[in-house]
């Protein structure tokens, strides 16, 4: 029988709001990649989007405000067998989290984040999120916003993803592709997901998206994939990326703005030094016989700890 | 009574060497069948200020240490200035004779406060603010000072060529032994031991060494005492941070993280350096083979707790390691940790607080912390441990009470165990059993990790095994989110049930000890580092006839309430020793028995306690001069 990736749980998001469109998008995906669903895990931080793993019917872990990423990073490093993918509202990952989503791109470990984008903090009524635009008052905001938004892509190209894209929740074919992609991808894979949100930003409308989103593959000589692993192949490849990316305001570019899969992953690197890392991973590894008695001997760690004549 | 017991501080800039001095002395007299024991004392800083290593040799077990010292090996100017009062009659003073002249204003590396009390002291005793006038001033206390050229001694050794201070450290340890009696094959086989895989180095520092004897023989010939050959057997040397790492790895570690930060960094470095080691294959056939530890140098403390709670939920025993800035920032994870009943372990170094606090040095200030870490009530369990046999085996029971009883468990520590030197015999893989309790099945269809069971504990899930859910909110069987407020109070129950059952399953040894008669005049309750110098202490005052026993707390949560309770409602005085100011076992005490402590002996200026002020504190407490002592030995 095919595995039913819904949860029967009532989904208690705003009606209209684009995380609707994400959900179908990352149910497809799984179904379509057709693992044993116990392989995969949904990681979320807090808000509205971090209900997302509930809603999923795979293991899920809802975690603490801003902490998505090391949580779905110690998830993969204990087992490397396991596919995970993490939700995390644009504050949660490019405010309170930003830290780990700098390490992380430094890291490269084979994951997938999903950025809910809406450019306002919900649960909490509505106050500006990273990617909110300096002087934008949405109907949440008691005055104009006075931070300047961040690009999110831009910021993943620079602290060394993978794999970056975008998409727009309600074309939710083209998101379940994207997201195909992203999870396929060796190493960490960041989507940008322009998700509206029709209770505190009436702005950014899905209507106001849909005027200026046009799809970067439809352009037959776009190529956003390293193809060969030298250097100026790399540079040619990521300064086209960023440069797609300060794209905005009128057009707004949806697609793969850049993929590598020449960099190692944090988990092959870890291999280099453990090499029995992926064959015996920490999470399956045997520690003790029968009896508990531990399996690990120190003979050789002591060796230099020994004091003899 | 142990026949040899020599006390030794060996001072000198940091990075000038003082760890391999320490390694050298305590391997050389440990070749000799000795016992040993030391402690370092650094400043927060790479290179330059001042750094000392105190250490005490024994022919019984070292459980403590001592002022005023027995030796004073001074490698710069600095350290015959700050350690002046630590000398006593007949205390040997070594220093380098060649910066007798230094004037105290020139010694740079001196924080002012420290010079103002020196020059005040000296000032007042009518010294000259030199080196030299600091050693007239131990003189007069009763020093002997032992002058050596170690500019002349390393040329004549090397040759003009080698920069002195490179060989001080070597130098001044050699020095001394010699001066101790230890014979120089002893210490000929502590040097290679410590440098025996850089041939150059090892042979330039044996050179010292034949050096350093020499001079002593013929300039000098005062010996302590002459120190024979006892039974020789091998032994190991280890600080509490490698003990540690070495207890959790035989324990399962399998994922360990952490931040940079002293003084817990040193475990995950020592474990970065051994990630890939021999097992037991475990089958009929017993054979080696490999295996691996995973560790983490996380963006930050938030993040290195992060990921052991999602890893351990995925199946592998996990740890992270830090000190009370890091703690700090792991709080509102230990919540999440207690809230997802997630078995992960907590080693927590303290030093001294508040904020950045100081750094470097020793404290036991952040037990109540720990025991109140995270918002909201939760199950977890806070142990610490008081020496390297305990560290090593608490290490693995820490593992072991987090997966039995499903919950966070803080192995609580302190800078004092993290940068002791210990000498062992080794691992007793026997002590080391490790306990599984509800390991998950592979299961089809739906999974209730948090089921409601009749003993109380629900049945482990990992993620890649079973399909379940976790989440910070109050949540249901299944891991889905509820608000409802009967499941809210039912899992409430079972969760904070845990730390009763912990109670009952947890052998009462490892919650806590008492040494010593029931019957006593005196009730001394301590906790972690403090366990060797109280026992030391406890067995000077029976010798004069008093009546003490020594509650040795090892369990803060789960608290051995009834145990406590029983030993101290009929006690006619109790001493609280800490090191922290305001008591913080004492006030657990308070808390769980209802019983309080008038008496205290506490110590937070960050160095080592030791004997003698502990002895001296105890007898003024009992005395009844003074209800409160403050301890503060230590340069």
């Amino acid at each position: 029988m095919e595995h039913n990736y819904r949860t029967d749980l009532w989904v208690d998001w705003c009606p209209g709001c684009g995380d609707f469109g994400i959900l179908s998008a990352i149910q497809q995906s799984l179904a379509e990649i057709d693992k044993n669903p116990e392989n995969y895990v949904m990681v979320s931080g807090i808000g509205c989007s971090a209900k997302t793993p509930h809603y999923v019917n795979v293991s899920g872990i809802h975690t603490l405000h801003g902490r998505g990423i090391p949580f779905a990073t110690g998830i993969k490093l204990a087992n490397p067998n396991l596919t995970v993918i993490l939700d995390g509202g644009d504050g949660d990952i490019l405010s309170i989290g930003a830290g780990h989503f700098v390490a992380a791109g430094r890291r490269n470990v084979d994951m997938t984040i999903i950025i809910h984008n809406n450019g306002v903090y919900g649960l909490t009524k509505g106050q500006a999120s990273p990617t909110m635009p300096r002087g934008l008052k949405t109907k949440g905001l008691q005055r104009p916003n006075i931070y300047d938004s961040l690009n999110p892509v831009a910021v993943a190209l620079s602290v060394g993803y993978t794999f970056v894209a975008r998409a727009f929740a309600f074309d939710i074919k083209n998101t379940k592709d994207i997201l195909v992609k992203a999870i396929k991808h060796k190493g960490t894979a960041v989507v940008d997901l322009l998700q509206p949100c029709p209770t505190y930003n009436d702005i950014n409308t899905k209507e106001w998206y849909e005027k200026r989103i046009y799809y970067l593959d439809k352009d037959p000589t776009w190529d956003p994939i390293v193809r060969k692993a030298d250097e100026e192949e790399v540079e040619k490849k990521y300064l086209q990326g960023i440069q797609k990316s300060l794209e905005w305001e009128e057009k707004i570019p949806l697609g793969i703005f850049y993929q590598n899969e020449f960099v190692p992953s944090y988990e092959e690197r870890i291999n280099n030094n453990i090499p029995t890392y992926f064959t015996d991973p920490p999470a399956t590894s045997k520690i003790c016989d029968g009896n508990g008695l531990p399996l690990a001997r120190m003979d050789k760690i002591f060796s230099d700890r020994l004091i003899r004549k | 009574m142990s026949e040899v017991d020599i006390d030794l501080i060996i001072g000198g800039p940091q990075g000038g060497g003082i760890d391999s001095a320490a390694q050298i002395i305590i391997r050389s007299f440990s070749i000799a069948g000795y016992e040993a024991y030391g402690i370092r004392e650094y400043h927060s800083n790479i290179k330059g200020r001042h750094s000392y290593f105190h250490v005490r040799i024994k022919d019984e077990e070292v459980r403590s240490l001592r002022y005023p010292v027995d030796i004073l090996a001074c490698l710069d100017s600095e350290t015959p200035f700050v350690h002046m009062y630590d000398v006593t009659k007949n205390t040997i003073v070594l220093f380098d004779e060649d910066v007798k002249g230094t004037k105290l204003n020139q010694v740079l590396t001196l924080e002012p406060e420290t010079k103002k009390h020196i020059e005040e002291k000296l000032q007042s005793e009518g010294y000259e603010l030199t080196v030299s006038g600091s050693l007239e001033y131990m003189k007069k206390r009763g020093a002997i000072l032992v002058p050596v050229s170690f500019r002349s001694l390393v040329n004549e050794a090397l040759g003009p060529s080698k920069p002195p201070a490179r060989y001080a450290n070597t130098l001044g340890a050699s020095i001394s032994m010699a001066l101790m009696g230890l014979d120089s094959e002893f210490t000929m086989s502590g040097i290679a031991s410590v440098f025996g895989k850089k041939k150059e180095v090892l042979e330039d520092n044996e050179k010292i060494v034949k050096v350093a004897y020499e001079y002593i023989s013929k300039n000098n010939g005062l010996k302590i005492k002459k120190l024979g050959p006892k039974t020789v057997r091998e032994r190991y040397i280890l600080t509490g941070n490698e003990a540690i790492a070495i207890g959790k790895v035989i324990g399962g570690l399998k994922l360990q993280t952490y931040y940079p930060i002293t003084p817990a960094a040193d475990e995950s470095f020592f474990l970065e350096g051994h990630d890939y080691f021999d097992e037991l294959s475990g089958g009929e056939n017993e054979t080696l083979r490999k295996s691996g530890v995973v560790i983490v140098q996380a963006e930050d403390e938030i993040s290195a707790i992060a990921m052991a709670i999602s890893g351990a939920m995925t199946g592998a025993r996990t740890a992270t390691g830090t000190s009370g800035p890091g703690f700090s920032l792991m709080a509102e994870a230990i919540g999440y940790a207690g809230i997802n009943e997630v078995p992960v372990v907590i080693t927590l170094y303290q030093r001294g607080g508040p904020s950045t606090g100081l750094p470097t040095r020793n404290s036991q200030a952040d037990l109540s912390f720990a025991v109140n870490a995270g918002h909201g009530d939760f199950p977890k369990i806070v142990l610490s441990s008081g020496d390297v046999q305990e560290g090593i085996e608490d290490a693995v029971k820490a593992f072991n009470f987090a997966e039995m009883f499903q919950l966070p468990v803080i192995h609580i520590l302190d800078k004092n165990f993290a940068n002791s030197f210990y000498v062992v015999d080794g691992i007793d893989y026997d002590r080391m059993k490790i306990k599984r309790w509800k390991l998950p099945e592979k299961q089809e269809g739906e999974f209730e990790r948090f089921k409601f069971t009749e003993d109380g504990i629900s049945p482990m899930g990992f993620f890649g095994k079973n399909i379940m859910w976790l989440t910070g909110d109050e949540h249901n069987e299944i891991g889905h989110i509820t608000e409802d407020p009967e499941t809210r109070d039912a899992m409430m129950v079972k969760r904070m049930g845990k730390l009763e059952i912990a109670k009952k399953m947890i052998p009462l040894e490892d919650q806590a000890i008492l040494f010593g008669d029931k019957d006593a005049d005196v009730t001394i309750v301590s906790w972690g580092s403090n366990k060797g110098i109280i026992l030391d202490v406890m067995d000077k005052l029976k010798q004069e006839g008093k009546k003490v026993n020594f509650l040795y707390i090892r369990m803060m949560v789960p608290f051995p309430t009834d145990f406590v309770t029983n030993i101290l409602k009929n006690s006619k005085m109790i001493i609280d020793v800490e090191n922290n100011y305001t008591g913080q076992l004492a006030m657990l005490i308070k808390q769980n028995c209802a019983i309080n402590i008038n008496k205290y002996l506490l110590k937070y200026n960050g160095r080592h306690p030791t004997e003698d002020e502990v002895y001296d504190g105890i007898k003024k407490l009992i005395d009844g001069k003074s209800n409160r002592v403050v301890m503060t030995n230590g340069a």
